[in-house]
């Protein structure tokens, strides 16, 4: 383990790496801070430029996008009530009150802090649990695999939010019937592809993930303009007071840095949990710890209301990384978007990645300590001046991204076809988003589809045909039996409130 | 009636279900395919009946979304529908120009279009935002990375040589 965290963390610290940390966390907190355009299309448009790169050096830019976007999206949130991403939300609640009371500086500073923090003590925890996991993955069979991926989608779904379940399912099955465009990896055989040679490959997941992400924010920006460039404007120009926290301040929120890096890190573990569940379970649990005077404060301006979400977005983000490098099995759209990446550099992730290509392995874990350093250090002092950005015009950014986004694919191809193609996804998806349909479920859906399909052909010809792999194996049925707790959780929560409904409405 | 959003979504789905189903018969097998317990189109099948079904659960029982309860045609109306058509027609414009003119000139229109199309009408903006963004672009691309960049049948047609 020594060996390969020393060859991580020189491949880590190469100056081209270092340099592509660096761009990273600066880009990803630049496109991060665009009320709408999330980590997902952040690392979505960088996944073209990492083509021609070291596996390692595309991961360690990736990486370093991701936590950036994270950053960005607390700024906007900070300092304009506008999180460029959801697990940024929570944010909000106490950033946007304390900038209004003339704190934007301060604000951004614990953020930041707290960022720092969160992603640190849960880099650490990355380093322990990875290796761990992936020595026991290692005795993963097909059935193990195809419970995990199971489990994955189904995880997704649970999480979705009250309401959403359903839809999520039915995204996820959109992106599993994607996935099976083209041609079948085992018989050779063509599916779905009319006739169509350029789609015999099956459909580009580069083309998915920008049409779905990247090109669809852009034009919702459009088709839903929103009044936030003024606020915007108003609120970079003003000025954002001091940044330094008193040790008072410092000693009140140690604590709830601590609690919300622990809870951040296990959440992001979670298949389909992620950054925007942690830092609302933070939170919630940061006020339920309070006094009933400290209560008060939250959504006030409270700093521990602050620091609570902004340690465990970070945290959760880490921990996000640990079942997509030891089982291959993304729990995000984000890690999604990552895993696609990989597979288009020739890396298999997994436990093997482990064994075989241990320099990207432990780069990226080493990366994300370098990278939470450098994200300080570029943030604190730039803050100001970054913050001038979000008030950029939008209809200069839009065609900009709208192009970055076109060649980005094209690039890849150069075929017109996945220009058109990108166009009519695009427009779909602008659909999709208006009756409020969850979007990552189906990215999920369609980078598993392919796996899910080869290990469950795998497993039952294992099993003669049989559909016994299923109890044969103990890790295969805790797994289900896991699935099934997912699967049955949201109904259960619908069926309670019904008759909670129903009860209220006999009495009254 | 009001169609809630939940339900048009979900009777979306459940024709996408429909017409998936309907071309699983055009998925050829192999001689002797039939009989393995898996073959290529178990789970094109599994996924047509598992999505019908769950979509016409959705349709059949009560939402339990706020949101998913707002008339489906709310969604759709008060927005600028013309300028993102317009979008989605210039990037269809741009597959067709970029191997006819170029990457340079196309490029070019493109962003000058989108810039006009979001009612961008400062010619130095348009001018400084499209020219120089492209040129850098294309020299970063074809003369630092070494990635070709066609420079379109038009140059061809005009007697331009590689």
């Amino acid at each position: 383990m020594m060996e390969g965290i020393l060859q991580g963390l020189y491949t880590a610290t190469t100056p081209i790496n270092l340099l592509m940390v660096f761009v990273g966390c600066f880009a990803g907190t630049f496109i991060g801070m665009l009320p709408g355009l999330g980590p997902i299309s952040a690392i979505a448009l960088m996944i073209p430029i990492t083509y021609g790169f070291d596996p390692s050096t595309g991961m360690i830019l990736m990486a370093g996008v991701y936590y950036g976007a994270i950053f960005g999206g607390s700024t906007s949130a900070i300092l304009i009530n506008a999180p460029g991403v959801a697990g940024t939300v929570a944010t909000a609640f106490d950033g946007y009150p304390l900038a209004k009371q003339g704190h934007a500086g301060k604000a951004l500073a614990l953020a930041a802090y707290s960022s720092f923090a969160g992603g640190t003590i849960a880099a650490i925890f990355l380093l322990i649990a990875a290796p761990a996991l992936a020595s026991v993955s290692l005795s993963f069979q097909s059935a193990d695999y195809f419970a995990l991926m199971v489990m994955g989608l189904t995880a997704v779904s649970a999480f979705a939010g009250k309401g959403n379940f359903l839809k999520a399912i039915l995204m996820t099955g959109l992106g599993l019937m994607l996935s099976t465009v083209g041609t079948d990896q085992s018989a050779g055989i063509q599916r779905f592809t009319f006739g169509q040679l350029d789609l015999i490959d099956g459909i580009s997941f580069l083309l998915l993930a920008m049409a779905t992400f990247a090109l669809s924010e852009a034009l919702m920006g459009v088709l839903r303009p929103d009044a936030v460039n003024a606020e915007a404007e108003k609120a970079t120009k003003g000025d954002l007071g001091s940044m330094k926290l008193t040790r008072a301040e410092v000693m009140h929120v140690a604590p709830v840095v601590a609690r919300s890096s622990v809870l951040g890190f296990f959440i992001g573990v979670l298949p389909g949990a992620g950054a925007t569940i942690a830092s609302f379970l933070a939170y919630g649990m940061e006020r339920n710890f309070a006094s009933a005077k400290e209560k008060l404060k939250f959504g006030k301006g409270s700093l521990r209301g602050l620091a609570a979400p902004e340690t465990a977005n970070n945290a959760a983000c880490s921990g996000s990384f640990v079942p997509l490098l030891t089982l291959g099995i993304p729990g995000s759209g984000t890690t999604a978007v990552m895993l696609g990446a990989l597979i288009s550099y020739g890396v298999q992730p997994g436990p093997r990645l482990f064994v075989e290509q241990p320099a990207v392995f432990w780069s990226v874990i080493i990366s994300m300590y370098v990278g939470n350093v450098i994200l300080l250090i570029l943030n604190l002092p730039l803050i100001p001046y970054i913050a001038r950005l979000l008030a950029l015009p939008k209809q200069i950014l839009t065609p900009l991204i709208l192009f970055f986004s076109l060649i980005g694919v094209y690039l890849v191809s150069f075929n017109t076809y996945d220009i058109y193609m990108m166009v009519i996804v695009a427009a779909i998806v602008l659909a999709i988003r208006l009756i409020d349909f969850p979007l990552a479920p189906m990215l999920l859906g369609f980078i598993l589809g392919g796996m899910l399909e080869d290990n469950l052909r795998r497993a039952l010809a294992i099993s003669d045909g049989e559909f016994s792999f299923l109890w044969e194996r103990p890790i295969t049925t805790v797994i289900l039996l896991i699935t099934v707790v997912l699967l049955i959780s949201p109904l259960w929560t619908v069926f309670k409130d019904r008759r909670a409904t129903k009860f209220a409405d006999g009495e009254g | 009636m009001t169609i809630t959003k939940d339900k048009a979504g979900a009777f979306a789905f459940l024709v996408l279900a429909l017409a998936y189903g309907l071309n699983i018969g055009d998925i050829p097998m192999l001689p002797g395919d039939e009989d393995e317990p898996f073959n290529a189109k178990t789970m094109p099948i599994f996924l047509a009946w598992f999505m019908g079904g769950v979509s016409f659960l959705m349709l059949v029982t009560r939402s339990t979304n706020e949101n998913g309860s707002d008339p489906v045609v709310a969604a759709f109306t008060g927005l600028q529908w013309g300028k993102t058509a317009q979008l989605l027609g210039l990037m269809i414009f741009y597959g067709f120009t970029i191997t006819f003119l170029g990457f340079i000139p196309a490029t070019i229109l493109f962003i000058l279009g989108g810039l006009w199309i979001l009612e961008e009408r400062r010619l130095k903006v348009l001018l400084l935002t499209s020219i120089p963004l492209t040129v850098i672009f294309w020299y970063i691309l074809s003369q630092l990375l070494g990635i070709y960049l066609t420079h379109g049948e038009l140059f061809f047609m005009l007697g331009g040589t590689q």
